[in-house]
C-alpha cells in the first residue's frame, strides 16, 4: 500500500469558484479510479460537514487517495488534497497548495473566471505549481470554451491550448484528467534520505481518538512507532496510529517523502497541531521547520450571549468543545451591564463567524444573541499608550485618545462591465479609495480599491451580490492600519444606553447611521408594554431619536370555548418568541435587532 | 377561606351540540361547516339525516352523569334543522342525561333561515335562548363577508326575537356582531353600534376579526386586498365599543361579551370557568377529563370515529383538571378574572403572588393587569385588548422558571 515509489507519486489540489463543479469533479475522480463504489457515492463526498452540505461549499478540507493505471500500464498513486473555497479560509488554502505539485484549474465554461479563483490560482503559481486548465459543464447549452479559454489566457497568463474539457457530472474528460495528473503534474522530489518534516494542512478533532491530523510528508520517513515532534507547538507526542486517506482512513506501518496521510497521537486540541506546523522525529529531528506558518488571527469579533442567563454555563462548555476543532476560534469572558454574562469572540471573517454561532445553536443547543460585527481597531492614546480595541463598547473616551486607526483591505472585484457604476457607488459609500480599473475582457473588467474592514464585514459582500444580481465576486486582503477620523456611535433604548450595539463609525456617516439605526430598531423592537425611546448619541449629544409606541392590542377574540387547541399553539409560539429575546432593562429586544446596523440598506 | 372546594373536578352539567351544515360558507369563517346551498332545509336535506344518526349515536355512546343545566346548539346553521329534528334531538338529551330544572337552552339562528312561525315552534320545544349571528346592519358590509341575509332581515328577526322576550316566550337572546373589518371607519363602527343598541338584545357578542387561514380573507389578504383598519385603530374601536356600551348598561364580562344585568351566558361561563361539559358532533371538543378531546372535522372521519367509539375514554372519569395553563388562558377571558386561591385548591399548585407580581410588574403598573389578594385579572377594556400578550409573558414565564408552589404553600 505504501510501497508507491515516490516517481510514482503525484499530489494535486482544484482550484474552482463556488458552483463551478469542484465537488462534482472530486467525487468523479473518486469513483473512476474505484477508490469509492458507485454505490457508496454520496453526493459530494469530500464535503462532508452538514453546513457544507447545505452551503454548497467547501470549509474543511479533506484528502484522499486514488490508484489510477496510467497509459504506461503502470499503477499511480494520486493524493487529492481538497481546498476551502473561501476567503475567510486562505491561509489554509495557502497550506495546503504547499502540500501539492499540481492543481487542477477548473473554471465553469459558461461563467468564466472569479476573484476567488483569481486570487487562489496566484496562490499556486507562486508555490510553483504546475496547473492545468479544466473546462467544466461543457455540456451546458452557454458553455462558450473559446471565450473562456481567451479569458483565462488574458487574464491568469496561462496557456489553455491544452485545457481539458469536461463534463463532472457526465464523466466526459474525466480520464483525460487522470492522464494529465500522472503526465504533466511532476513527481515529489525524492528525499526519502534526509531527517522528517511533514506539513500539517489539516486537523480535525474526534472525540474517541483526539485530534486527527493530515499531512504531506515532504522529507524523510514516519514509521507507526515513531516519537514525533511538532515544532511549532513544541510537543512531542507518541503515535497512536498512521494511514491513508482512501478515502476512508486506512492504517499502514510507513509513510514516506512524498507521501499524504493521516496521524491520531491522543493529541487534545487542535490548537496543539495547527496548520502549516511540521511534524519531525523527537529523536531526529530536521533542523529547520518548512517555512511560512502563521498563527490565524482572527479579524472579526463579536460579543456572544445566552438569551436566557442560565445557560451561560452551557455557552462556555460549548466554546471549550469547539475550541478543540477550530483553532482559529478565540473568546473571552465580556459582561455587560445591558447583557449580563457572555463572551467575545474573534473570527477569520464573517463566513467563519456565522459557521460558529450555527453550531453553538445547532450542536449545542443554545440560543444566542449575537452583536454586529466589529473589527479591531488601533488606538493611540494620550498619554503615547496603544490600546487594541475589538469591542466599541471598549473605545476610551474621547479626551483619553490621540487618534484612532482602523484595518484596511485591498479588495478586488470581478464583474461584468455593466455593473461598473454600481460597484464604484458601493466602495465609495463603504469610504472606499479607487485604485485601479482592468479590462480583462472586453465585458469584463476587475476593480481595485482600498476599503476599511470595518466596511466590508458588515453587509458589504451581500451588497455586492444583489447589486449584481450575483454576477461580481471579490476577494480581499489585510493590507495595515489607516488613521481616520472615527466617532463612537451610541444607541439608548428606554434611556438605558445598549452597549452590544454601540457602534464605531466615521465622522461623516454617523448622523446618517445613527437615524438609521433608530429607524431600524424601531422596526425590529416589537411594541411593549409602555413607550419606549430610542436614541443615538455621540458622547452625551443625541443624535436621532425615535419611539416605539407602547402596545394596544393582542387579541383572539373568537374563541370558541370549547377547542382553545390552536389559541394555545399560538400562545406557546408568541411565548417562544419572548423566550428568544434578551431582556434590556425593562424592554424585550429580539436578536434581529442586534444585528439592526447591518440591516440600514435594507428596502432602500 | 370562602372559596368553593373543588376537591376533584366534578362531571359536566352541560352540552355542545354542533350542527355543522350552512347555506354558504362565509368568507372569515374557518369552522368546521358543511354549506348546503341557499335553497337546503332539514325536512328535505339527506346530509342532515345522515348526520343526525350519527350524532345521535354520539349522544348513546356518552357517559352517563347528572341532569344538565346548559345546552348550546351551535353551529354552523343549527336554525336550519326543522322543528322536528330538533325535537328528536332534545328529546334524546332529556333520556339520556335529563335536564336540570331552568336549564339554559341556547339555539344559534341565522337570519333569514326562520320566520316568526318557525321561532315560536322552536320554543315551544323548550330553547329558552337564542344567539342570532348578524354580524352587521349594513347590506354592503353583509355582502363583503359573503353573508346570505339582509339587514331588514336582520332587523325583523331581531324584532321577533325581542317581541318572543316580551311575551316570555324567550327567556334572553343575544347579538353578534363582527368588529375590525376591511375598510370599516370608525363611524361606521360606530353606527352599527347605534343600530345594534337600537335592537336592544340583552346581550350582544362582538368579535374582532381574526383573519384565519384557508378562508376566502386570508385569500384576498395575502392578494393585498384586504385593508384591515391597523392595530391603533383597532384598538380604538375596541375602547370605544367598551365605553358605549357599558354607558349603555352592558357589563363588559368577558372578553368579546357584553350583557345586561342577568343576562350573561350561562354556557360560555362554562367554558371559561374550567368546568367540564360534555360535547357531541363532527369537529366538537369536549373538556371532561384532563385532556380536552377534539371530534374529527369530516363527515367521514366523524362517522368512522363514532362506529369505533375510539377515544371515548377521553371523556371517561370527570376527576382531573386540565393544566394550570389552560385555566389561565380561558379564566382570565373574564371580568372577574382567576380566583388564586381556588386554582390552589385545584391541587395543581398555585401561582404564588410575589412570582405573578414580578412576571407581570410592566402590565400592573400600566393598569392592564390588577392583581388583588386572590385575583389576577385583566382590566377592561385595555387588558381584555392585550389579553394575547399578557397570557404569552405567563407563558413565556411558566416554561422559564418553576412558579408553581407546591400544595400546601401560602398564596400572597
Amino acid at each position: 500500500m505504501t510501497d508507491a515509489p515516490v516517481s510514482r507519486l503525484r499530489n494535486f489540489c482544484i482550484i474552482a469558484h463556488i458552483d463551478h463543479g469542484k465537488s462534482t469533479l472530486a467525487d468523479r475522480l473518486l469513483q473512476d479510479t474505484g477508490t469509492v463504489a458507485d454505490r457508496d457515492m454520496q453526493a459530494q463526498f469530500l464535503d462532508n460537514m452538514d453546513l457544507e452540505r447545505e452551503r454548497g461549499i467547501t470549509i474543511k478540507l479533506q484528502a484522499a487517495r486514488m490508484q489510477f493505471k496510467a497509459a504506461d500500464g503502470e499503477l499511480y498513486t494520486l493524493n487529492l488534497i481538497d481546498t476551502p473555497g473561501h476567503v475567510d479560509f486562505s491561509y489554509e488554502v495557502s497550506r495546503s497548495l504547499q502540500a501539492c505539485e499540481g492543481a487542477l484549474l477548473v473554471v465553469d465554461a459558461s461563467q468564466g473566471v472569479e476573484a476567488q479563483t483569481l486570487a487562489n490560482v496566484y496562490l499556486a503559481l507562486g508555490n510553483d505549481l504546475e496547473i492545468i486548465p479544466v473546462l467544466n459543464k461543457i455540456d451546458l447549452p452557454g458553455a462558450d470554451a473559446e471565450r473562456i479559454s481567451t479569458e483565462i489566457e488574458e487574464i491568469i497568463g496561462l496557456d489553455t491550448s491544452n485545457a481539458i474539457h469536461c463534463s463532472a457530472k457526465t464523466g466526459l474528460g474525466v480520464p483525460e484528467i487522470l492522464q494529465a495528473i500522472v503526465d504533466r503534474v511532476p513527481a515529489p522530489p525524492d528525499t526519502t534520505e534526509e531527517p522528517l518534516k511533514a506539513l500539517i494542512f489539516d486537523s480535525y478533532y474526534d472525540p474517541y481518538r483526539g485530534v486527527i491530523v493530515y499531512f504531506r510528508v515532504v522529507s524523510g520517513r514516519l514509521r507507526k512507532k515513531d516519537k514525533v515532534l511538532l515544532m511549532a507547538s513544541k510537543k512531542t507526542y507518541e503515535l497512536d496510529e498512521i494511514g491513508v486517506m482512501s478515502p476512508d482512513q486506512k492504517q499502514v506501518d510507513e509513510l514516506h517523502a512524498g507521501e499524504v496521510g493521516y496521524l491520531a497521537a491522543s493529541i487534545k486540541a487542535v490548537a496543539d497541531a495547527r496548520v502549516g506546523d511540521t511534524i519531525t522525529l523527537a529523536s531526529a529531528p530536521a533542523e529547520e521547520p518548512l517555512p511560512g506558518y502563521t498563527e490565524a488571527k482572527p479579524m472579526v469579533f463579536c460579543g456572544l450571549f445566552p438569551t436566557d442567563a442560565d445557560q451561560y454555563p452551557d455557552l462556555r462548555d460549548a466554546l471549550d468543545k469547539l475550541k478543540l476543532s477550530d483553532a482559529a476560534l478565540k473568546y473571552e469572558p465580556e459582561t455587560s451591564s445591558a447583557m449580563g454574562f457572555g463572551f467575545r469572540c474573534g473570527f477569520l471573517g464573517l463566513l467563519h463567524m456565522e459557521i460558529v454561532q450555527e453550531r453553538l445553536e445547532r450542536e449545542y443547543d443554545l440560543d444566542l444573541i449575537v452583536t454586529a460585527p466589529s473589527v479591531i481597531y488601533k488606538v493611540n492614546m494620550a498619554d503615547g499608550s496603544t490600546v487594541m480595541v475589538d469591542n466599541p463598547a471598549t473605545l476610551p473616551e474621547p479626551q483619553a485618545r490621540e487618534s484612532i486607526e482602523e484595518p484596511y483591505v485591498k479588495m478586488e472585484i470581478y464583474a461584468p462591465n455593466s455593473f461598473n457604476g454600481t460597484l464604484m457607488e458601493l466602495c465609495q459609500e463603504r469610504r472606499g479609495t479607487f485604485i485601479d480599473m482592468k479590462y480583462i475582457t472586453t465585458d469584463r473588467v476587475t476593480l481595485q480599491y482600498e476599503l476599511p474592514l470595518a466596511e466590508v464585514v458588515t453587509d458589504f459582500f451581500d451588497q455586492m451580490k444583489s447589486r449584481t444580481k450575483g454576477y461580481a465576486s471579490m476577494e480581499y486582503s489585510l493590507i495595515g492600519y489607516r488613521q481616520n477620523v472615527l466617532v463612537r456611535l451610541d444607541v439608548l433604548i428606554n434611556g438605558d444606553k445598549a452597549d452590544p450595539l454601540t457602534t464605531i463609525v466615521h465622522r461623516d456617516k454617523a448622523y446618517g447611521v445613527g437615524k438609521g439605526l433608530v429607524e431600524k430598531l424601531k422596526e425590529l423592537i416589537p411594541r411593549q408594554q409602555f413607550k419606549i425611546p430610542l436614541q443615538a448619541s455621540i458622547g452625551s449629544r443625541i443624535i436621532a431619536s425615535e419611539s416605539i409606541s407602547a402596545m394596544r392590542k393582542d387579541v383572539l377574540a373568537k374563541c370558541y370555548g370549547g377547542d382553545i387547541s390552536r389559541k394555545k399553539k399560538l400562545l406557546k409560539k408568541q411565548a417562544k418568541g419572548k423566550k428568544r429575546m434578551k431582556a434590556m432593562g425593562k424592554v424585550d429586544v429580539p436578536q434581529e435587532a442586534f444585528m439592526a446596523v447591518l440591516k440600514l440598506n435594507e428596502n432602500k | 377561606m370562602s372559596v368553593p372546594l373543588p376537591a376533584g373536578r366534578r362531571p359536566p352539567r352541560s352540552l355542545y351540540l354542533h350542527i355543522p351544515f350552512c347555506h354558504r360558507r362565509c368568507f372569515y369563517c374557518d369552522f368546521p361547516v358543511v354549506p348546503l346551498g341557499d335553497q337546503a332545509d332539514g325536512s328535505r336535506s339527506q346530509s342532515i339525516a345522515d348526520y343526525l344518526h350519527w350524532l345521535l349515536r354520539d349522544l348513546a355512546a356518552a357517559p352517563a352523569g347528572p341532569p344538565l343545566s346548559t345546552v348550546y346548539i351551535g353551529g354552523g346553521t343549527p336554525s336550519m334543522l326543522s322543528p322536528d329534528q330538533l325535537a328528536q334531538l332534545l328529546a334524546a338529551v332529556r333520556s339520556h342525561w335529563g335536564l336540570a330544572p331552568g336549564a339554559e337552552l341556547t339555539l344559534e339562528m341565522d337570519p333569514a333561515s326562520f320566520d316568526r312561525q318557525r321561532l315560536e315552534a322552536v320554543l315551544a320545544l323548550g330553547i329558552n335562548r337564542v344567539s342570532l349571528g348578524g354580524q352587521s346592519f349594513d347590506d354592503a358590509v353583509l355582502e363583503q363577508l359573503g353573508r346570505r341575509h339582509r339587514a331588514n332581515q336582520l332587523r325583523e328577526a331581531c324584532s321577533w326575537l325581542r317581541q318572543a322576550q316580551q311575551q316570555t316566550l324567550l327567556q334572553s337572546w343575544s347579538l353578534d356582531l363582527i368588529v375590525n373589518l376591511p375598510q370599516q371607519s370608525f363611524e361606521a363602527w360606530d353606527w352599527e353600534l347605534s343600530q345594534a343598541l337600537a335592537q336592544a338584545p340583552p346581550h350582544l357578542s362582538i368579535y374582532d376579526l381574526i383573519v384565519e387561514p384557508g378562508t376566502v380573507f386570508a385569500w384576498r389578504q395575502g392578494r393585498g386586498e384586504l385593508l384591515l383598519p391597523d392595530d391603533d385603530q383597532a384598538a380604538d374601536r375596541l375602547q370605544h365599543t367598551h365605553q358605549r356600551l357599558q354607558a349603555a348598561g352592558y357589563g363588559h364580562y368577558e372578553v368579546s361579551s357584553w350583557a345586561l344585568p342577568g343576562q350573561a351566558s350561562r354556557h360560555n361561563r362554562v367554558y371559561w370557568s374550567g368546568a367540564s361539559w360534555w360535547a357531541l358532533g363532527l369537529g366538537a371538543t369536549s373538556g371532561v377529563g384532563t385532556e380536552r378531546l377534539a371530534r374529527p372535522r369530516t363527515r367521514d372521519a366523524y362517522s368512522e370515529w363514532v362506529q369505533a367509539d375510539a377515544g371515548r375514554q377521553g371523556d371517561g372519569p370527570a376527576a382531573g383538571w386540565p393544566p394550570v395553563e389552560d385555566l389561565l388562558l380561558v379564566g382570565l377571558r373574564r371580568r372577574e378574572g382567576v380566583d388564586l386561591a381556588w386554582l390552589h385548591q385545584t391541587g395543581l399548585g398555585g401561582l404564588e403572588r410575589a412570582w405573578l407580581e414580578r412576571v407581570l410588574a410592566g402590565w400592573i403598573e400600566r393598569g392592564v393587569v390588577e392583581l388583588s389578594a386572590q385575583r389576577l385579572r385583566l382590566v377592561a377594556p385595555e387588558g381584555f385588548s392585550l389579553s394575547n400578550a399578557v397570557l404569552s409573558d405567563l407563558l413565556a414565564a411558566l416554561e422559564r422558571s418553576e412558579p408553581l408552589a407546591p400544595t400546601g404553600a401560602r398564596l400572597g
